[in-house]
Formats: structure tokens, C-alpha cells, sequence
């Protein structure tokens, strides 16, 4: 664009902007991986888990408490964030998950958004930010990594961004390719008939609901460092990944991760635009909007009524 | 009966916008919770940070008239309105206010009379914050409002107290906390613990340019209106920002504020600690500590908490206002008391040794000096007419005596300190400054004392 086209609209030029590029990329994976996580569960079990940030958060703050007051080894106090959301999420998903199961998706979506509250609720008692507590996680990769231009890209961004990848590949392969997987999707589109055809559903069903708390629980831990170590900010950091899985419609791991990725980079490329900075919050909703419009710009929905 | 066709995913799509539209207001949910307390000694408590294990030998007994006798009378009434949801608890305040009334009760009270903390928690709700105050006066009797950590308190209550002749003691963050005529805080706010951070990169770094950056939320617009006037004075242009919170962007927010100052600006944060942190871990992350002159921040940043999550490469490169004086450097014998109240009765009190508990301190323990000066009953009008006649209580941990008076705004805290971080702590690199005259509050807070012959600067 001409210079003084982006002078008129205040408007920083590309080399102004390209750093932000690089940490929109890092934000973008980090939406990628929450965004896949919560994909891979409604793909299998027809449950949009909005408890999915809380979780990790969750595991992380215990992380960090093991960590910063019973001097565990932060490999293994990161081990036990991560089995503690897979067992967690589990453990809500057997003792609710059969009973929601023929449940409205609104029914099942709201029950998340019980457990959500309630992880909530007990974060803000047992870590307080009362007297000016503030936790911070810090991964031993945050000290290494390169430069791109004049910005430090740390092993812990390229970490972020490779394990949505990694997420994305791998999860499209085993939901596609074996035969948990095949399972997995039958289950999603008929619960009765897969049960009929000797599928054991329970153990399926319990796959898939640790297999999500094991990727909270990651996300967590990478979310805790990328972002904050902060039980509001956590849980509600799924907003900008629900926002990806919208586009996607609920259904393409792939396209989750990729509007994901454009949310990130969308974001972060507005931030040094001051007309617009405070607004850019909107970015996933503005980007969800346009993309359903879009999307269904030529489907038709019919309504009849019968029997009245 | 109606059939839809495609309905999954169209109800799936209401589904989401309904869930994500009850996220955010559970975001904002409320709840209130009332507490009462009269604390008859109880038991000591474990202590909650090193240094205040230090302090356990001192002695609890000089925050009474009659060390180890129990007050035994009729309790009075104290009421305070505090804010407490996700992200912003100031309930240490109260709680260390509970601990100095125990410590008060179990060694005499006053004049015999144990204290009673009437403590409400509110969410940001004005309706709620309105609600308390009436349930403080015409349900729990209290005669007397001290110990308010709230955030929209001083803004909604101003009238009730001024038609009820109340003079209430906060440490506030809203304007009318320091602009009204009763209300009197002991911390400086973020107006001015701002301007000290601003006054200090411009007077100490020599900054050529300020980068002044909040939190998006109401009354951004009066708090920068100290440093941009500071700004303008000195003559040195600024940026003046807002960010939403909580942050999920932190690295561009960086880059963006490094991009702004430029090699020899300054950044100067105002937000809560959790937020300034993930800030400036981002700044640590990206390389960019030294692409600034320098760092500065409000008083909130003034936390080992903080000092400790950042570590050694913001030694000396971040400078933070203090509005109290700082614990670990001091140890006067109103430090020790803090010290030995916090390890003794303040269990509850989970941040320990930091500027919330010393304001709590403070407050509690200045309201106890006005109430040994009130003679006969213990009603709103007599604790009041004592509070408001309160003048030059001095304190170790504020670098002026504290006045309140019949005054039309009050800033009786108008002098700093400057702490930076050292080895997971924060320690002072300038001693008690004045906040400048350059602000047209500050100016206009020194003309009104001095007309009512009320001594409002450094001596």
C-alpha cells in the first residue's frame, strides 16, 4: 500500500508490522491447540467441553503450587498437570457423560459449563490474587530459541505452534485410520446403533474424554507460560478457540486449526493500530460471523410444522 | 409438532452462542457474602511468609491499653465494603484489619470494648455497593466506615455518608475516594502512584518520552490526567494506551508499547500485579527489556510476589512507586508490630508482608487512636466528629503525618518511595518524594489544606 495511504489511515507499514506476524503466529498455535483439543471430543463424543481451559488451568496452578511450595521436579509436577486434567475430565465424563448422552447438545454444552464454574470457584479460593499474588510458570525452553529480525522467537512459541500441528495430524490419522478411531466417529453420529453393532461405547467414551483432559492438560502448562498463569484468564481463553472450532463448524480438525492460526495473526497485527487496538477482542466473533455468513450464503433452511 | 430440517446444526449454533453468552456472564457473576467478626484472641496463627516468621517474637501487646486482659464490653461496631470476585480480591484489607481488632481485643480493647469488623464483599455491582452500605448502618449498627479496598465504593456511597455525617477512612481506587469530603484514604491511588512513576522516569532516567499504559476499564481517562499533566510540564510528549484484561496477547502488547517509547522513552504500567507480570514476562521473552530506557509501574507492582516470578533481569531496570514505606527495609517498632500482628492473628491475611496488609494496618490502627480520643457513647456522630479531627498521626510506613479534617477533597498520602527489584525482592532506590504540583489535583489538594492550616507536604 502507498505510504501515504497508510499514513492517512494511521495505518504502520509492513516492516512495523511484521513482528507482530511472528508473535501472531505463536498466539494463533496456542488457539490451534485448545481449539483442536475441544474438536477431537465433540468429533467423538457429541460434547462441546467448555470446561476444557478451566481444566488446565486447574492443572497448572497445581503444578505451579508443587513446584514453588513442595519443590517437586517441574518435569514431574508438569506430569501430574497433565494426569490430573485427563483424569478429571474423565472422571466428569463417566459420571455425566452417560447420563447427557441423549441429551440436547445445549444440555450437554451448559453441563460443561457447570464444571467450568465450579473449577472456577475453587481456583479463586485455593489460589487467591489477593495482597498482589501473582504466579508465573516458566518452561526451561523459554531460554532458548532464535531471532527473527528483532524479535526473540523462544523454543516454548515454536513448542506451542508444533504441537497443534502434531495435534492436527496425528488426530485427523487415528480419528481416520484406526479402529478406536472409526469407533470414536460412529459413536459420535449414533450412541444405540454403534452400542448394537458390539462397539464397546463406555470405554470408547472414556478414551475420549481423557484423550481431551490429556490435551488440556498440555495446553494448559504451554497456556500458563505462553500467556498467564491466571485461572480467569485460562478458562476463558477457550472463547478465541471456540470461536476456530465455530468456523470449522465442529467438524475439520484442519480448518479449526487454520482459522485458529488467522485469529492469532489477525489479532496481533491490529494491536499496534491505535483506532483499533481496544476493539481487537472481537476479532474471533467478527472472524466467526463473516465466515459462517460466508459459509452458508447459499444453504436454506426450511421450517415446516406438522401435526399442529 | 415442528420438524426442522438441519436442525443439529442449527441448534448447535444457538447452543454455542447461548454457552458462550453465559460464559462471559458467569465472567461477571455475583455473589455477596456478609461477615461479622469480633475476635476475642484467638489462637496464634501460622505465619505466611519467612519475614513475617521473623517477627513472631516480637510483641503483639502494644496495639492494646491493657496487655492480656480480654475486652469485655459491648462491641463496636465497625463496618467496611470491600471488593472480592475473579481477578480482583482485596480482601487482605479487611482481613488484616480483623487482625489488628484481635490483637486490640486481647489486650484491652478500646477503653474495654472489643472491635467488631462488619465486613461486606461485593462484585462491582453499584446496586450491590449501595445495598451494603445500608445494610452496615440499618441492620448492623455500625458507627463508623474504615478499611474500604474497593473499587466503585467511594463513588457510589459519597452521598450516603455525607447525609449521615460518616467520614470514611479506604484505600481507594476510585476518584471520589480522594476528591470528596468524606472520604480520606490512606494509599495514594492509582492517579498518583502513576504520577510517581511517571515523575521518577522523568526526573530520574531522563526519559524523552513517556509510554503510559492501563487497564481498559471506566475512569482510565481521569487517572492519566496526572501523567499527561506531568508530562506536559516537563515538557517530554507521552502516549497514553489502553489494554483490555485480562491480557491473552501479551508479546504484541509488548512490541507495541517497546515500538511506542522507543530507545530512550519509558513505559510506565498501571494494571493489577497478575497483569503487569504476564506484560512484562512477555517484554523478557521477546528480548526487548533494554530496547526502552527504562520500566516503571504503579504501587500494585510493589510485590515480592513479583520481584520474584520476574527474576534477576529487571534488577534495577524497573522502578515501581511505593506508596508505603517498604517492609523489608524497615523495621521501626510500628514495623515490628505489623509484623508480629500479621504472624500472630493474620492467618487470613494471604498475600503476608505487602502494601494491602500495611494499609489494613494502618487504617485499623488509626481508627483505633480516634477512638480513644471519643469520650462518652460510641455513636456515628461522636466516632465521626473524631475521625474527621484526626491530624498528623504519624506512621513509619508513610513518609507524612496523615490528617484528615473538614476539607473539600483529601490526598493526605502525597509522598513516595521508589523500589526496584534486587534478588527476588524489592528494595528502595528513593526515599520519600513529593508527587508533583504539576498536577492540578495535587496543587488544588495543597491550596485547600494550607487555607484550613493543615500542614499537606514533606516537612
Amino acid at each position: 500500500m502507498h505510504p501515504f495511504i497508510l499514513m492517512a489511515l494511521s495505518l504502520p507499514s509492513w516492516q512495523d508490522e511484521w513482528p507482530f506476524l511472528v508473535t501472531g503466529l505463536a498466539l494463533g498455535g496456542v488457539y490451534a491447540l485448545s481449539g483442536v483439543g475441544m474438536i477431537v471430543l465433540y468429533r467423538t463424543t457429541g460434547v462441546l467441553n467448555l470446561s476444557f481451559g478451566a481444566v488446565g488451568a486447574f492443572g497448572a496452578l497445581i503444578a505451579w503450587q508443587l513446584i514453588n511450595h513442595s519443590g517437586v521436579n517441574q518435569w514431574l509436577a508438569y506430569l501430574v498437570c497433565i494426569l490430573f486434567s485427563g483424569v478429571l475430565t474423565l472422571a466428569y465424563g463417566m459420571v455425566f457423560g452417560r447420563a447427557l448422552a441423549g441429551r440436547d447438545p445445549l444440555v450437554k454444552t451448559t453441563a460443561t459449563l457447570g464444571l467450568t464454574l465450579v473449577l472456577l470457584g475453587v481456583m479463586d479460593l485455593l489460589w487467591t490474587s489477593s495482597g498482589g499474588a501473582s504466579r508465573a510458570i516458566t518452561l526451561p525452553t523459554d531460554n532458548h530459541g532464535f531471532m527473527i529480525g528483532q524479535v526473540q522467537v523462544s523454543t516454548t512459541d515454536v513448542i506451542g505452534l508444533a504441537v497443534g500441528v502434531a495435534l492436527t495430524i496425528v488426530t485427523t490419522a487415528f480419528l481416520r485410520y484406526s479402529k478406536l478411531g472409526t469407533a470414536m466417529r460412529a459413536m459420535a453420529n449414533d450412541r444405540e446403533i454403534t452400542a448394537t453393532l458390539g462397539v464397546p461405547v463406555r470405554r470408547v467414551e472414556a478414551a475420549a474424554w481423557f484423550g481431551c483432559g490429556i490435551v488440556s492438560g498440555v495446553a494448559g502448562i504451554l497456556l500458563a507460560d505462553l500467556v498467564a498463569l491466571d485461572a480467569t484468564t485460562l478458562t476463558f481463553l477457550v472463547i478465541s478457540s471456540l470461536a476456530a472450532a465455530l468456523i470449522a463448524r465442529l467438524s475439520s480438525i484442519v480448518i479449526t486449526f487454520v482459522a485458529a492460526i488467522v485469529i492469532g495473526v489477525v489479532d496481533a497485527l491490529i494491536t499496534p493500530i491505535q483506532s483499533l487496538s481496544n476493539y481487537r477482542d472481537m476479532t474471533p466473533f467478527v472472524l466467526a460471523a463473516v465466515a459462517l455468513l460466508v459459509i452458508n450464503r447459499h444453504r436454506v433452511i426450511s421450517i415446516s410444522q406438522e401435526g399442529i | 409438532m415442528s420438524k426442522y430440517k438441519d436442525a443439529p446444526r442449527v441448534r448447535l449454533s444457538f447452543a454455542l452462542a447461548a454457552a458462550v453468552g453465559a460464559m462471559i456472564l458467569a465472567g461477571c457473576g455475583s455473589s455477596s457474602k456478609s461477615t461479622s467478626t469480633t475476635t476475642p484472641a484467638p489462637a496464634p496463627a501460622p505465619s505466611t511468609t519467612t519475614s513475617t516468621t521473623a517477627a513472631t517474637s516480637s510483641s503483639t501487646s502494644a496495639c492494646g491499653s491493657k496487655p492480656g486482659v480480654a475486652a469485655t464490653g459491648t462491641p463496636i461496631n465497625i463496618g467496611t465494603i470491600d471488593t472480592h470476585q475473579p481477578g480482583t480480591d482485596f480482601t487482605d484489607g479487611p482481613n488484616m484489619i480483623n487482625a489488628y481488632f484481635a490483637c486490640v481485643n486481647a489486650n484491652g480493647g478500646v477503653d474495654g470494648h472489643p472491635l467488631k469488623l462488619f465486613v461486606e464483599l461485593d462484585q462491582t455491582q453499584p446496586a450491590q455497593v449501595a445495598a451494603a452500605a445500608k445494610q452496615l448502618i440499618q441492620s448492623d449498627h455500625v458507627v463508623a466506615i474504615d478499611g474500604v479496598f474497593d473499587l466503585l465504593e467511594c463513588t457510589i456511597d459519597q452521598s450516603y455518608w455525607k447525609s449521615l455525617g460518616i467520614f470514611e477512612m479506604d484505600a481507594g481506587i476510585a476518584p471520589e475516594c480522594w476528591s470528596t469530603p468524606n472520604s480520606a484514604a490512606v494509599n495514594m491511588g492509582p492517579r498518583y502512584s502513576s504520577d510517581g512513576a511517571v515523575q521518577y522516569a522523568l526526573a530520574s532516567e531522563h526519559a524523552s518520552k513517556i509510554v503510559f499504559v492501563q487497564s481498559n476499564v471506566p475512569g482510565t481517562g481521569y487517572i492519566a490526567a496526572g501523567p499527561a499533566a506531568l508530562a506536559k510540564a516537563s515538557k517530554v510528549p507521552i502516549t497514553e494506551l489502553t489494554e483490555n484484561v485480562p491480557i491473552t496477547d501479551a508479546s504484541s502488547v509488548a512490541l507495541n508499547l517497546v515500538d511506542d517509547a522507543g530507545s530512550n522513552g519509558s513505559v510506565v504500567l498501571n494494571f493489577t500485579p497478575p497483569e503487569a507480570l504476564v506484560i512484562l514476562q512477555a517484554v523478557q521473552k521477546l528480548g526487548l527489556e533494554d530496547r526502552v530506557k527504562s520500566w516503571g509501574c504503579s504501587t500494585p507492582c510493589d510485590t515480592d510476589f513479583l520481584a520474584k516470578a520476574l527474576g534477576p533481569k529487571w534488577d534495577h531496570k524497573l522502578f515501581v512507586n511505593a506508596e508505603a514505606t517498604d517492609a523489608d527495609d524497615h523495621n521501626g517498632p510500628e514495623m515490628q508490630l505489623y509484623k508480629a500482628i500479621l504472624a500472630k492473628y493474620g492467618s487470613s491475611v494471604a498475600g503476608g508482608i505487602g502494601s494491602f496488609s500495611q494499609f489494613g494496618f494502618l487504617l485499623a490502627k488509626f481508627l483505633v487512636q480516634a477512638l480513644d480520643t471519643v469520650h462518652g457513647a460510641y455513636t456515628i456522630k461522636s466516632v465521626n466528629t473524631a475521625i474527621e479531627g484526626i491530624k498528623d498521626y504519624k506512621s513509619e510506613m508513610l513518609c507524612q503525618p496523615w490528617t484528615y479534617g473538614n476539607l473539600a477533597l483529601h490526598i493526605p498520602n502525597n509522598a513516595d518511595y521508589t523500589v526496584t527489584p534486587e534478588s527476588g525482592k524489592m528494595i528502595t532506590v528513593q526515599g520519600c518524594t513529593s508527587i508533583s504540583s504539576a498536577d492540578p489535583q495535587i496543587a488544588q489538594y495543597h491550596k485547600v489544606a494550607s487555607a484550613h492550616g493543615v500542614a499537606s507536604g514533606l516537612s
